[in-house]
């Protein structure tokens, strides 16, 4: 920056150095604006427009105006489709907010006091993160499988018979338990950050607390927890995004339809199915109805990502 | 300020992750696109020799898994035309329409692919994506007009060659046949009480399951309709609206679906295609319905035992029928720079050479020429004879007309395939689940409404 102003000094032209100080940053934002716009920006609204239209193939030519949200909310089978999907993306989430993020903060306070191995535990419950996703998903479904997966196998030899059900064909248990995939797969990343967190309370806060007598649990609840609040707000609307995003987990698991009988089916595997791939054995995809979907799924996700905005702004008011 | 700074991040990334997936057809398409190019260079190069252009042509499929048949097949096409070279070249299979899509509108289509039989394909005629073929020698008297229905106009007008039907049957273990005293059952109660027997000695009955939902539907209950409604003639009862879909006969298919839900795998909810086709590889399960594309895999996988086929057998006063499905045919890319050999290789698909080829190198996938030539195979020969043995075949019940609905309908063969599987988990009972079908298609298939409840 500094380079720049004095060379910028040393010119003598159209524009005086205040000029110039103005014009200079928005050299330095051009590159990354031209990427965002290109990929990005103009795609986002090219599928805004799209959800306007009906047609075959990939370019829906006919103009219908609002009538694929129409026909979303009001037919029967879409709004079928689209809030079994909308529950189930809830579901899906609120699983991930207990458990992932739950247990991401237990393994983060755990992580962060010293004991023998420390940096081993730390690996292994990053490693799964480090994984591919259809690796992962795979390799649960072998384990979860009826018929030769350990699971099961584990629990018949425990002559827990009654309880080796076929774990990914039940449609009160495929959901949860991909879930629990899915959050034993990411679990790394909250403990990170929780860690990082806990890394940047200062010992002499706890140290003062321990010499007034405070317990481990007080410590807990009444100066870390506080501390980490920020970044719980970060950890939980990253959870959010993700998992209203969420897609390959149930790729792996459960196919694109969402099976068993579309009870794990989320809003990116309905938007895939439909805009995409179409249904089996067709496979047409309906563009102009995907893209509806698409921008649906994103008012959604603005409206929490603002809702988070909202509270994490009047957090800071009330600090102030 | 941060704060701020991130959420306008996220904002952002969450917006593009989102929306941007829309986009990602249209600016792959070149990505896939590379192929024709790099064929259409080659052509130049070999201008050279003085007495005819050597021409590459590329044959798109959704036959991954026939790469090294496929290479056999167009050698000795260029046998017969050196000049001109086939290359063989798949996309997996449940990318392959929309790529394909995506390639002919982008106008890097290869210059010949397999055509899907009636409304998939006909689509891609219809937009004019599909040379016609009314000029082609010798298509109408190659081939059966049944033949060539999956791929031409009301008037008779072909626009594919047809190359490949699929058969259906159940592959059943000898050895464990043999070891209970059970004799290949003749009728459906023989072999409900075959099933019986080998439940009793411990032995997995079927192998079949429902976690990947599409085999149950298409190699287990399409392969009992035929049977129960009469084949073709029936089917056409049903397709005019003569017969509701709830009919007695449908309602008796789905009663053969609960009937063999105690004999299929423990979890069978939860057991894939592939951990079926594994059961009884494995000799677990003593049999298993599937289709004729089995027989190179389990001519593989299942060495430990001896094992052969048998068709499912009707109801006790029923006529056979057998579901020999026309599944495949082979068009020209209308917009192709090499039409003319194009058409040069499609005639060469008509010749008994090709079905020869086709039959043997592909066990279980049958050429569809009038004269059927002699297969080496003994299981693929064994498919071949349920045709000769039964009262008639049929294609699989929903391709033709009811595969595709109108937007916001479901179409028979997503009904038929959730109405299966909520019999199989005993949520429906067959009549319930005749009805359900009957009212999802009364809804849309037109000379079915007057069926509606």
């Amino acid at each position: 920056m500094s380079q720049t102003m004095s060379s910028a000094k040393r010119r003598e032209g159209l524009f005086s150095n205040e000029n110039r100080r103005k014009i200079t940053w928005v050299l330095f934002l051009l590159p990354a604006l031209l990427i965002y716009l290109t990929f990005m920006a103009v795609p986002l609204f090219d599928s805004l427009r799209l959800s306007l239209y009906q047609g075959e193939g990939y370019t829906p030519t006919t103009f219908v105006g609002f009538q694929n949200y129409i026909d979303l909310f009001t037919n029967q089978l879409w709004r079928g489709k689209f809030f079994g999907a909308v529950r189930h993306t809830f579901i899906f989430f609120a699983i991930h907010m207990v458990v992932q993020n739950s247990l991401g903060l237990l393994f983060a306070n755990l992580l962060s006091s010293d004991f023998k191995g420390r940096n081993f535990f730390r690996t292994i419950i990053f490693t799964p993160a480090t994984l591919s996703v259809l690796v992962t998903g795979f390799l649960w479904t072998l384990i979860l499988n009826p018929n030769w997966g350990a699971v099961n196998k584990i629990l018949v030899a425990m002559d827990l018979r009654q309880w080796a059900l076929p774990w990914l064909g039940r449609e009160n248990l495929a959901l949860p338990i991909i879930s629990l995939v899915s959050s034993w797969q990411w679990v790394g990343m909250p403990t990170v950050m929780f860690l990082a967190g806990l890394m940047g309370i200062s010992d002499e806060l706890l140290e003062a607390a321990r010499i007034d007598g405070a317990s481990e649990w007080d410590i807990f609840w009444r100066i870390k927890f506080p501390l980490l609040k920020p970044i719980i707000g970060i950890v939980s609307i990253l959870t959010f995004v993700d998992n209203f995003n969420a897609f390959d987990v149930i790729y792996a698991m459960a196919g694109a339809r969402g099976e068993p009988s579309y009870s794990t089916d989320l809003l990116a595997t309905l938007f895939y199915r439909t805009g995409i791939a179409g249904e089996h054995p067709v496979g047409i995809p309906n563009m102009g109805m995907g893209a509806a979907i698409a921008t649906v799924t994103f008012l959604i996700l603005m409206a929490g990502v603002l809702f988070w905005l909202y509270l994490s702004r009047r957090q800071l008011a009330e600090e102030a | 300020m941060k704060n701020k700074l991130f959420v306008m991040l996220s904002v952002l990334i969450l917006a593009s992750l989102l929306l941007s997936a829309c986009g990602t057809p249209a600016t792959e398409a070149p990505a896939v696109a590379t192929e024709a190019p790099a064929a259409a260079t080659e052509a130049p190069a070999a201008t050279e020799a003085p007495t005819a252009e050597e021409i590459t042509l590329t044959l798109g499929s959704w036959r991954v898994d026939d790469v090294a048949a496929w290479e056999v097949i167009t050698a000795a096409f260029h046998e017969e035309y050196p000049n001109i070279t086939v290359k063989f070249d798949p996309t997996n299979p449940p990318d392959y329409n929309a790529t394909l899509r995506t390639q002919l509108e982008t106008g890097t289509g290869p210059d010949l692919y397999f055509v899907r039989s009636f409304a998939t394909g006909r689509e891609l005629f219809d937009a004019g994506y599909v040379a016609s073929l009314k000029d082609l020698p010798g298509i109408t008297d190659t081939f059966s007009d049944g033949s060539r229905a999956p791929w031409s106009t009301e008037d008779g007008e072909s626009y594919a060659v047809p190359i490949i039907a699929v058969s259906h049957g159940i592959y059943y273990n000898k050895d464990i046949f043999a070891a209970n005293g059970i004799e290949i059952p003749t009728t459906w109660e023989e072999l409900m009480t075959a099933s019986q027997t080998l439940l009793d000695a411990g032995i997995i009955p079927f192998a079949n399951g429902t976690k990947d939902a599409w085999d149950i539907n298409e190699v287990v209950m399409m392969q009992f309709i035929p049977s129960n409604i009469g084949g073709y003639e029936g089917r056409m009862a049903y397709l005019n609206g003569e017969r509701c879909f709830n009919s007695e006969e449908m309602v008796a298919s789905f009663q053969q679906i609960a009937d063999m839900q105690p004999f299929l795998p423990t979890g069978f909810e939860a057991t894939s295609y592939y951990d079926s086709a594994q059961l009884f590889a494995q000799g677990q399960a003593a049999m298993m319905l599937d289709g004729s594309w089995s027989i190179g895999p389990f001519e593989k996988d299942a060495t430990d035992f001896e094992w052969g086929v048998f068709y499912p057998p009707a109801l006790e006063g029923k006529d056979q029928y057998v579901t020999f499905h026309v599944d495949a045919a082979i068009g020209a890319n209308a917009a192709s720079p090499n039409l003319e050999a194009a058409m040069t290789f499609l005639e060469w698909l008509e010749s008994p050479t090709f079905a020869e080829l086709l039959g043997n190198n592909l066990p279980g996938f049958f050429p569809l020429t009038k004269d059927v030539p002699t297969l080496s195979d003994p299981i693929a020969a064994d498919f071949m004879a349920f045709n000769d043995a039964a009262k008639g075949v049929d294609i699989r019940f929903v391709w033709e007309k009811l595969l595709a609905a109108p937007s916001g309908n479901v179409d028979a063969y997503t009904s038929l395939n959730n109405n299966v599987i909520a019999v199989l988990k005993g949520e429906k009972t067959p009549q319930e689940a005749a009805d359900a079908f009957n009212s999802d298609l009364a809804a849309w298939y037109e000379p079915a409404a007057g069926c509606a409840p």
